[in-house]
């Protein structure tokens, strides 16, 4: 079998600006999924039952659902209650935020549950109100002990943009499986697209072990 | 300056809370005991809000805890608390435990805010320990931090659920001595504790609580030198062995 690895070089900078695309749908999604999955896993705590209820909902129905349906329901959902068509990457990026809302929800409210009541009565107990013992010391203290599983979460995030691919969202993926329709060189295309996942991910779970080792010493 | 009028309150079926009356005037030390589980702790939660109750009504300076209208959160700056497990912030430094509440909750300027905790940590007999971080000092010390950072909010009233019961028996004395010192600068508190030789040395009123009732009370005299409830002298016999 002979390889021509020239596909890769020659195609370098298309792929590239597919790789471009994954990572900021990636980092959007970690970004918006994170910010309202603390919001959510907040809400997954509430003793009101108007704020609980809503937010519970939420986290079970996307965490039943597989991703690649819930892209598919924003990509033809959308622009029916918008009435106007939006583009493949506003839709990924709005489906992926929501979706991986879910899951950091969960992780942060095990990270919150981690944290002894006792810190949010002594934070009461100065005059402190909710809002601000959350802020200064309840999600301080629990980003701290959920950082692995959080950076495992961003992980598999990086992971599921590759499924923007069915909506045609030109992505990393989807810029490989371009090249490989006009050039008929699946095996080294998808080869290198193995290797730069695998080069992104496994340099971040370094990280995490990093960090895990590092709470370990604390 | 602390009325509490036939105060009870249920967890589910339980009642832990039964009708409890006292008044805790300005500058008193009222030390509160009794076995395990006779609602001394949730007596004293209820005090600045932290747990609800069902009947009955709390007034400090004469604000009902009940009035819907009452604003805890300015109402707990005027009442320190120190817990049993002293829950200082782990992931600050001890000075920024100190500072933090003076800060962010009543707008003081940083500089003025270091001053007073400097001076609190030299009243507590532990300056040194100001940059360190909580997990770093023993026990007796993390504990004087906890009532520094509540003295630090000026209160006029300090609470301490069970402050000791967590310490090594040498470092209970230390900060004892801290709270002693305290009510002789006229503090008005409330304790709730075991440690009779500091109810016996600062205490104005002893309350005794059993099954979430107070079924004594007395001077620090009459309560330890002739009891009259059977359960009074039976728990004062245990723990004064």
């Amino acid at each position: 079998m002979n390889f021509e690895w020239q596909v890769i070089s020659n195609n370098l900078f298309f792929l590239m600006g597919g790789l471009v695309t994954t990572f900021e749908l990636a980092l959007i999604a970690i970004a918006g999924g994170l910010t309202l999955g603390i919001l959510v896993g907040m809400g997954r705590l509430s003793t009101i039952k108007f704020i609980y209820y809503p937010a519970t909902l939420f986290v079970n129905l996307m965490r039943t659902q597989p991703l690649i349906l819930v892209i598919f329901w924003f990509y033809f959902l959308m622009p029916l209650i918008l009435g106007r068509p939006i583009g493949g990457f506003t839709s990924a990026v709005i489906a992926f935020t929501i979706f991986e809302a879910s899951y950091f929800a969960e992780i942060i409210r095990a990270g919150i549950q981690s944290i002894s009541k006792g810190q949010i009565d002594a934070a009461y107990s100065t005059g402190f109100t909710y809002w601000q013992a959350m802020r200064y010391f309840i999600i301080p203290q629990a980003l701290k002990n959920m950082m692995p599983s959080l950076i495992t979460q961003a992980v598999v995030v990086f992971q599921d943009t590759s499924l923007a691919y069915v909506i045609g969202l030109r992505e990393f993926l989807r810029s490989a499986n371009v090249v490989d329709a006009r050039e008929m060189r699946s095996v080294e295309l998808y080869l290198f697209v193995g290797l730069v996942y695998f080069i992104v991910c496994f340099s971040m779970s370094q990280v995490c072990k990093k960090l895990e080792l590092k709470k370990g010493n604390a | 300056m602390i009325e509490i009028i036939n105060v009870s309150k249920w967890f589910g079926q339980l009642k832990v809370l039964d009708n409890v009356n006292e008044t805790i005037n300005k500058g008193q030390v009222v030390v509160i005991c009794g076995p395990s589980g006779s609602g001394k702790s949730t007596l004293l939660k209820s005090l600045n809000g932290l747990e609800p109750f069902q009947e009955g009504d709390i007034r400090v300076d004469g604000i009902s805890l009940k009035d819907p209208k009452t604003n805890f959160i300015k109402l707990r700056q005027k009442m320190g608390m120190v817990f049993q497990r002293f829950e200082l912030y782990p992931h600050i430094k001890v000075i920024e435990n100190i500072t933090i509440a003076p800060i962010k909750v009543l707008n003081k300027p940083k500089a003025k805010a270091d001053k007073k905790a400097m001076e609190l940590l030299e009243r507590v007999g532990i300056p040194e320990q100001a940059e360190k971080y909580p997990g770093n000092l023993s026990g007796g010390q993390q504990q004087r931090v906890a009532i520094a950072r509540a003295l630090a909010m000026e209160p006029d009233i300090m609470l301490f659920d069970e402050p000791t019961s967590a310490l090594d028996p040498e470092m209970i004395k230390e900060v004892l001595d801290v709270m002693v010192d305290l009510a002789k600068s006229g503090m008005t508190m409330a304790v709730v504790t075991h440690e009779m030789g500091f109810a016996k040395e600062v205490a104005d009123e002893i309350i005794f609580m059993d099954e979430g009732r107070i079924i004594e009370r007395g001077t620090d005299r009459s309560f330890f030198e002739n009891p009259e409830s059977e359960r009074a002298k039976e728990f004062l016999r245990k723990i004064l062995i």
